[in-house]
Formats: structure tokens, C-alpha cells, sequence
């Protein structure tokens, strides 16, 4: 109960913990290639062989990395019950759509099959494999330096008009107020609480009513949202930030070996789930 | 002498327990605080002051040692929280950012209703609260929220709290970010509920006119723990304490500390204005008092 209004404690995305680990120091543009580089190959790999190998790959990133175990645990609490949710679906309905496999269940549409419990195994550990490995990159790269790295890395697409700049600064705000929010938003349940508010506790079924006891938070959090933004603006323009303008950065980076090393281990591990062959 | 309102012992409270950025935000403070009483807690930001009051209403609960209010101790397993939020209303910081309803009436019935009271009891208790703030019922209450200027904002958020009838209000740093004429008024109201009403009230500040004008007693916390506590005339007539702690002064005290340093015979925890001025006249060549 006395964890009930820590909301920052719960929020994992934008939290960075700093170790000083190699991971933490590699070049924000080669981490971030490898990391998309390897969640492709995740979600492409569909043998029992190949997820093993990644989770492995996985666990091993924590330790290079030394983030705590737990962290990445914690990261998948919230996401149980649509692991939950997507498994039942999968297993109900694949056996239909997919051919081949032992059939061991069948009643009117539903059909579960080997092929349908692969699946359901499969695409489970994969979900925990794309969160670990977010949860790393995410915990050992600073906000500043994963926008960075994604607006260096996406620069390539200025060529065909796309606004690279305005999106990297879009999601450099949206992520750096994602703990001030959170912040807010405690603020404004314990001072409702205080009110005599409560919030959670009707029954789960009575979605009206719990959709009405967040009323006295979600308002006054937009209000407060807007206010915010209007200052934000005001900010940047007072220090000259004119949209669309050419702008040079403060932060240099260049590649060192360690960042090849990083680059090359990444296609390497993908390549090894991508060539393990399916049966497995 | 009886049991006071609120007593707290030995309170600790840690952050982000178990987690590698876990820090202690309260090492053991001791505070109290009789009927009646008007107190203020003061010190730094990060001192712990936030993280103290919000164990006056059950916000956050005793990680160890003890808070009793009303003789209610809310170690206990079975607390009543609802109870104690009625009978403990905390104010926030700029409360005037938690009002969602269009109409200020609405917004000050939101606690009243949330306790099932019947509708009469309601309006009663709104009106109540809103005359006390210094709100016309009649006039304001079919105001919008959004229109009021920052001030009233302030006062509509209070009368929403002291709708719920406490019997101790807690208020964290109630007049900041105001300017100096609704900082006056809530200052008069403050006290006015304090020694009017008879409301026992605690407050955090920075001001410490603001301390002057209304505290009985002061806390003083550094660090998470209380390191000093007394009559507003022991605190500011302890320079020693005010400068370790970098608590500030009010001006009065200020100006006679300047004068004791530079030889004038006064007494420099004179810190009401009068009396300062009379500290002062005496000092004055060719003015007999």
C-alpha cells in the first residue's frame, strides 16, 4: 500500500543506470544498429535452437553490461498479460491457419496442433528476448545519446524529405517528460487521495465508473501538460531554435574498434539465429 | 500534560527501496503538535520536509518508528485511511493545479461527496469552506475554475481541502509563486483558521516572514532529520543554528543582528515588527522611549 503512489519506480523506459560497463560506453549509432540488427533476426528466428541461443545472448548482454538481472525481469512484468493473451489466441487458432504438424486436439475452429504450441513457446520467449534486450539498450544508453545515435543513423532519409531533425526532437521531448509526467501525475493522486479520491479499487467490470475516478487526474494532468508545453516552447525559441533550420551538434562521435567489435558481434549473433535451421 | 494531536517518533522512511538508487529520505524525526498549535517546518529542499507530511495522511506510511494522530497509530495493519484523510487535509504545493471541475462549487464538493455525505451536509460543508477561505458561496460558486486568477485558484484549492472538515491542516509551502497581496490574504485566512477556528495547523515554508506571522512553534530539518525545534524566538535568537543550517531570517532579525554587530546594545530575537521597532528606537540617539 505504501508503494501505491510510487509511480517512478515502475517506469523502466528513460531510466538509465549508469555502470560504466563497455556496453554503456560503446558509440550510441553502432549500439543502436546492432540492436535493430539482432530484434529483426529475433523476429525472424522461430526454432526452439535458435531462441535459446538468443537468450543466452541475452543474459550475456546483462552481464557485459552489469545491469542487474531483475531490471529486465521487472520490464516484463507488464507485458505477462499480453504474452498471456497472445498465447491463447495463437494456440486456439493457429493449428487452423497453419498446415502441417501433429494434430492433437480438434473441436469445431479450434485446433491445436505441434505446430501451434511451437508457436505459442516461440513467440513467448521472444517477447522476453526483445524486452531484455531492450531493457539493455535502454538502461545503458543515455536519452540524449539514443536520440542522437537515431538521428545520426536515420540522416540518410533527409535525402528523400523526410524531417529527421524534427523527429529525433520530437522524441527526445516526448521521452525526456516521460518521468516528469509520471511525476506530475503522483503528485496529482496523492493530492486527489488527500481529497478522499480512490483510485483502482471499484471492481474491474465497472469500467465507467473506474474510467470516471481518473477524471480528477487526467484533467488537471492535461492542464498541467499544456501549460508545460507552452513553457517548452518559449524556452527554445528564447534560445533560438528555429524549426527546420540547419543545426550543428555538440556531440561528435567517432567509432572506435570497440564499436566495429560491438557492430560485428550483432550481425554475427543474427546471423547465427537466422542460419539455425527452422525444425529445430 | 494530554496526549498532543499528532506525535511522530523516531520516523524513517526510505526511497526506491531495493533498487540501486534507493536513498533515505527521513532518519529518525521526532515532532509533535497540540491542538491548536500552529507549526512550521522549515529547511532545505531535499531536507525531507515534502516526504514528512505526506505521513500525516497516510500518503506514505511509517517504514519505521511511529506516527500517531488523534491517538490513531498508523503502523497499525487495519488503518482506516479514508478516517485519517478526513481528519488530516493536506495541501499540496501550487494546489490551484489539481482543480478539474468547471465550477468552483463542484470542484470544493469533490472530498464532501467522495465521504457519501447527503446533499444539504454538502453544501453546507462547501459554503463553510469557501466563506472560510474568504470566497462568497453565493458569488463564486457558479464561477469556472479556469477563468479565477491565481490567487483564487489557491483559495478554491484550499476550501476544497477544508471542505472535508480536518481537524489538523497541512499545508507544503502555501504561498508560493503567489504575489504579495493574495499572499497576504492567504496569510490572514491561515491564521485566522488557526486562531479562529481553533485548527491546528502545520506548514512547510521558505518564508520565513511567513514563519514570523504564523508559527507557535518551528522545526527545523537538514538532511532528513529534525535538528532543531522551538518558539520562532529561540530559532531566530539561535544565530548560531540559523547560519549552520543556512535557515534565513526575517528581516526584522536580520537588521538587528546587523545592529548587534555593530555595537548597539539590542536583543536580536525581537523578530515582530513592533518590537523590532522598538529595539531600534531605543538605540536611537535623542529618542526616549
Amino acid at each position: 500500500m505504501a508503494g501505491e503512489f510510487e509511480l517512478t519506480r515502475n517506469i523502466t523506459i528513460g531510466q538509465y543506470l549508469p555502470t560504466g560497463s563497455v556496453i554503456h560506453r560503446l558509440d550510441p549509432r553502432y549500439k543502436l544498429a546492432a540492436y535493430v540488427i539482432i530484434v529483426i533476426a529475433i523476429a525472424m528466428c522461430s526454432s526452439y535452437l535458435g531462441n535459446l541461443v538468443a537468450l543466452a545472448f541475452c543474459l550475456w548482454l546483462f552481464w557485459q553490461s552489469r545491469i542487474p538481472i531483475h531490471y529486465g525481469i521487472s520490464g516484463i512484468k507488464p507485458a505477462v498479460p499480453f504474452i498471456i493473451i497472445l498465447g491463447v489466441l495463437q494456440l486456439l487458432f493457429y493449428g487452423g491457419i497453419a498446415t502441417g504438424g501433429t494434430v492433437y486436439f480438434e473441436y469445431a475452429f479450434v485446433k491445436i496442433t505441434s505446430a501451434s504450441i511451437k508457436l505459442v513457446i516461440v513467440s513467448a520467449v521472444r517477447f522476453v528476448e526483445i524486452i531484455f534486450i531492450s531493457s539493455v539498450l535502454t538502461l545503458s544508453t543515455s536519452t540524449t545519446q539514443l536520440t542522437h545515435g537515431m538521428e545520426r543513423l536515420l540522416s540518410p532519409l533527409e535525402k528523400v524529405k523526410f524531417p529527421v531533425h524534427t523527429f529525433a526532437v520530437v522524441i527526445t521531448i516526448a521521452v525526456r517528460f516521460v518521468p516528469t509526467f509520471a511525476m506530475e501525475m503522483e503528485k496529482m493522486m496523492k493530492a486527489q487521495a488527500s481529497r478522499g479520491a480512490e483510485f483502482g479499487t471499484g471492481e474491474w467490470w465497472r469500467i465507467v465508473k473506474r474510467t470516471k475516478d481518473m477524471f480528477p487526474i487526467i484533467i488537471p494532468l492535461f492542464n498541467v501538460a499544456m501549460t508545460r508545453a507552452e513553457d517548452l516552447i518559449l524556452a527554445m525559441e528564447a534560445r533560438c531554435y528555429t524549426p527546420g533550420a540547419a543545426r550543428s551538434a555538440y556531440n561528435h562521435y567517432r567509432a572506435a574498434a570497440r564499436d566495429y567489435a560491438a557492430l560485428a558481434v550483432g550481425i554475427l549473433a543474427a546471423l547465427i539465429l537466422l542460419i539455425v535451421p527452422d525444425p529445430l | 500534560m494530554s496526549q498532543p494531536l499528532l506525535q511522530v517518533k523516531g520516523l524513517r522512511h526510505t526511497y526506491m527501496r531495493g533498487t540501486p538508487l534507493e536513498h533515505t529520505a527521513l532518519h529518525g524525526v521526532d515532532m509533535y503538535a497540540n491542538k491548536g498549535e500552529c507549526v512550521a517546518i522549515i529547511g532545505h529542499t531535499g531536507s525531507g520536509k515534502s516526504t514528512l507530511i505526506q505521513h500525516f495522511n497516510g500518503l506514505q506510511l511509517p517504514e519505521s518508528g511511529q506516527v500517531v494522530i488523534d491517538g490513531v497509530d498508523l503502523s497499525q495493519p487495519k488503518l482506516n485511511v479514508k478516517e485519517l484523510r478526513k481528519k488530516v487535509g493536506l495541501v499540496f504545493q501550487n494546489p490551484e493545479d489539481q482543480l478539474f471541475e468547471k465550477l468552483v462549487g463542484d470542484d470544493v464538493a469533490y472530498g464532501p461527496f467522495k465521504q457519501g455525505l447527503p446533499l444539504e451536509q454538502v453544501v453546507e460543508q462547501v459554503k463553510w469552506a469557501m466563506e472560510l477561505v474568504g470566497l462568497s458561496f453565493e458569488e463564486m460558486k457558479d464561477r469556472a475554475t479556469y477563468a479565477l486568477s491565481g490567487g483564487q485558484k489557491r483559495k478554491v484549492a484550499l476550501a476544497g481541502v477544508l471542505a472535508l472538515r480536518p481537524k489538523i491542516l497541512v499545508l507544503d509551502e502555501p504561498t508560493a509563486g503567489l504575489d504579495p497581496k493574495s499572499r497576504k490574504e492567504l496569510l490572514e485566512r491561515i491564521r485566522y483558521l488557526n486562531r479562529q477556528e481553533q485548527l491546528t495547523v502545520i506548514f512547510v515554508s521558505h518564508n520565513m516572514e511567513e514563519v514570523a506571522y504564523l508559527a507557535d512553534r518551528v522545526y527545523v530539518m537538514a538532511g532528513g532529520c529534525v535538528v532543531c525545534s522551538g518558539t520562532p524566538r529561540e530559532i531566530f535568537g539561535n544565530r548560531s543554528v540559523l547560519e549552520e543550517h543556512q535557515a534565513g531570517a526575517p528581516e526584522t532579525v536580520e537588521i538587528l543582528y546587523r545592529l548587534y554587530d555593530r555595537g548597539f546594545d539590542v536583543k536580536p530575537d525581537a523578530f515582530l515588527v513592533e518590537e523590532a521597532a522598538q529595539e531600534i528606537l531605543s538605540v536611537l540617539p535623542g529618542i526616549r522611549r
